[in-house]
C-alpha cells in the first residue's frame, strides 16, 4: 500500500496528537472516528515530498480504507450484479434490453432538466424537457427515442455536478460501500439525486415506494450489462485497477461537469521536447 | 465606436475583403493546412488499420507485428511512455530507463491489439479537426460498429520534422496517457517508490507478447 500508517512511524514528518471535538450524545462516536480518519490523513500529508505530491495527484488520502472498500464492492460485484446483468443478457434479446435502456434514460430527463436549470444552461433544460414529452407520448412511455431525430440530442445531469458547476469542492476521493467511486460532493449528489428527483417523488406520493428502488436496481443492471466488456478490458489491462478506476472516475465526472467541453489544464503536450 | 471596436472592423472588413498583409495570414494559413494534413493523417491511419488488422484469418503473431508497425510510425511512443512515467523518469537510471521503454511499447501492444480485435467492419471516419495550443493538431473521430452506438474519440497529435505523431487519444473525457499515468505511478508508489516495482509487473504481464 501507498499510504500505510505505520510508514509515518519510520519517519520524522509530525504527526498532530488527536483532539477529540465535545460532542454530545451518540454522534460522538462517528465523529470521533471522523477525526482520527481526518488525522492519520493529516499525518499522512507531513511525510515526505514524494508522498506529499502523490496525495495531491491522487486526492486520495483514505486509500487504504478506500481499497479495502472496493474489494468487498468487488466480490459482491462478482457474486451479485455481474450474474444478473450476464442473466439480464442472455435472457432478454438486444432489441428488448435497448428499449429498457431508453425507457430508463427517459425516466432521468426531469431531474436533469431542474439540473440544467440550476447550473443555469436554460437551452439544455429546453432540450431535456422537450425529449421528455416527445419521448413519453410519440416515443410510447420512452421505449422510442423519437426526439434526437428532431433536433433534441440527449444529455445527462445530475445533482453532483449541479453543486460543482455552484462552486463546491471535490472532497476526497472516496470508494463508497455498494455505489462505488465518490467524493464527498458526488455522494450528497446522490442523496439529492434519489430524494428530489422527479419521478421518484410522483413515485413515492402515489404510494409505490418501492418502485423508486426498482427503478434504480435496474438502472444499475442495465449500466452493467452496456459495460461488461468494458470493465472487464479495463481489469485485464491495468497492472493497478483500483488506481485505473480512480483515475477515470476523476477525468470522467470533470468532463461531465465541463458538459464534455475540452480540458483547458492538459499539461502542454511538448512531450517531444524533454529528451 | 470605441478605438478598439473600430480596430476590430477594420479587421473584419479586411479579412472580408481578403486584403490582409500576407505577413499576417501566414501563421494562420500554416495551421489551417496542419489541420488539413492533420485530418489526412488520422483518416489514413484509421482505414489501414481496419484493413490490415481485423482481417479474421490473420494468425495473432501477425497481427501483433503490423500492429507494432502502425503504432511505432504513427505514435510518438517514447514520448508517450516518459509522459506516463511521470516524475519517476527522472529517477530512474539508464538501464531501468531502457527497459521500461521496452516493456512500454509491449504492454501498449498487449492491450489495444485486443482492443482493436473489436474493430472488425467498423467505419472510422473523421468528424472534425482543429488546431490546439503550439503546434498541436486535434482530430475527433466517430467509429461506427454495426449494431452498436457510434464511439467518439479525439485523437491529439503534433507535428514534428513534417510528420504527424499522436500523443494521446481521449475518449468521452478521458485521456488514455493520463489513465496509464495513474495506474503506474499507484504500482510504483506501492512498491516503494521503485521504478523496478513497475518493471518486474511489466514483464509478467507482457510476458506473452510475441
Amino acid at each position: 500500500m501507498g499510504l500505510e500508517i505505520r510508514d509515518n512511524k519510520s519517519n520524522n514528518g509530525f504527526c498532530p496528537s488527536m483532539k477529540l471535538p465535545y460532542f454530545a450524545g451518540r454522534s460522538a462516536r462517528l465523529a470521533g472516528a471522523m477525526t482520527a480518519m481526518l488525522s492519520v490523513s493529516a499525518c499522512v500529508i507531513q511525510d515526505t515530498p514524494e508522498k506529499v505530491a502523490q496525495v495531491e495527484e491522487t486526492n486520495d488520502p483514505f486509500e487504504p480504507t478506500n481499497r479495502y472498500i472496493f474489494e468487498v464492492n468487488r466480490f459482491l460485484d462478482e457474486m451479485l450484479l455481474k450474474p444478473v446483468a450476464w442473466w439480464y443478457r442472455a435472457g432478454v434479446p438486444d432489441p428488448a434490453r435497448e428499449r429498457i435502456h431508453l425507457a430508463l434514460a427517459n425516466l432521468r430527463l426531469p431531474w436533469t432538466a431542474v439540473n440544467d436549470f440550476f447550473q443555469g444552461e436554460m437551452k439544455r433544460a429546453y432540450d431535456s424537457s422537450a425529449r421528455f414529452v416527445i419521448n413519453t407520448t410519440v416515443g410510447v412511455v420512452g421505449l422510442f427515442d423519437v426526439a434526437t431525430g428532431w433536433g433534441f440530442p440527449h444529455h445527462e445531469e445530475d445533482a453532483g455536478q449541479t453543486f460543482a458547476v455552484m462552486g463546491a469542492p471535490e472532497g476526497p476521493y472516496l470508494m463508497l460501500p455498494i455505489l462505488g467511486p465518490s467524493n464527498p460532493r458526488d455522494a450528497a449528489g446522490l442523496l439529492v439525486d434519489y430524494v428530489a428527483d422527479p419521478v421518484n417523488l410522483v413515485l413515492n406520493n402515489n404510494g409505490a415506494d418501492a418502485a423508486g428502488l426498482a427503478r434504480g436496481g435496474a438502472s444499475s443492471v442495465d449500466a452493467r450489462e452496456r459495460n461488461l466488456e468494458t470493465i472487464a478490458d479495463l481489469e485485464r489491462n491495468s497492472v493497478d485497477f483500483y488506481a485505473t478506476i480512480r483515475s477515470i472516475y476523476r477525468q470522467r465526472r470533470a468532463s461531465e461537469i465541463r458538459n464534455g467541453a475540452p480540458d483547458s489544464t492538459y499539461p502542454a503536450p511538448s512531450l517531444s521536447q524533454q529528451k | 465606436m470605441s478605438r478598439r471596436g473600430i480596430i476590430i472592423a477594420v479587421t473584419a472588413a479586411l479579412i472580408a475583403a481578403g486584403n490582409l498583409p500576407a505577413a499576417a495570414q501566414g501563421p494562420s494559413a500554416a495551421a489551417s493546412v496542419a489541420v488539413t494534413e492533420g485530418s489526412q493523417f488520422v483518416a489514413n491511419l484509421a482505414s489501414r488499420a481496419v484493413g490490415e488488422l481485423t482481417t479474421d484469418e490473420l494468425p495473432l503473431p501477425e497481427r501483433v507485428s503490423r500492429f507494432r508497425t502502425l503504432l511505432t510510425e504513427a505514435f510518438d511512443v517514447p514520448a508517450i511512455g516518459r509522459f506516463v512515467l511521470g516524475r519517476y523518469w527522472r529517477t530512474a537510471n539508464e538501464s531501468e530507463r531502457a527497459e521500461y521503454l521496452k516493456l512500454f511499447e509491449d504492454f501498449i501492444v498487449q492491450t489495444y491489439v485486443q482492443r482493436f480485435n473489436d474493430f472488425a467492419g467498423a467505419q472510422i471516419r473523421v468528424l472534425q479537426t482543429r488546431a490546439g495550443r503550439e503546434n498541436e493538431v486535434i482530430a475527433t473521430v466517430e467509429a461506427v460498429l454495426p449494431g452498436r452506438p457510434a464511439a467518439r474519440f479525439d485523437v491529439r497529435m503534433q507535428r514534428d520534422d513534417g510528420r504527424f505523431k499522436i500523443f494521446d487519444v481521449i475518449v468521452e473525457g478521458i485521456s488514455m496517457s493520463m489513465t496509464q499515468r495513474d495506474d503506474f505511478a499507484a504500482v510504483i508508489q506501492r512498491n516503494g517508490g521503485k521504478v523496478e516495482g513497475l518493471l518486474a509487473s511489466l514483464r509478467e504481464k507482457t510476458r506473452a507478447v510475441p
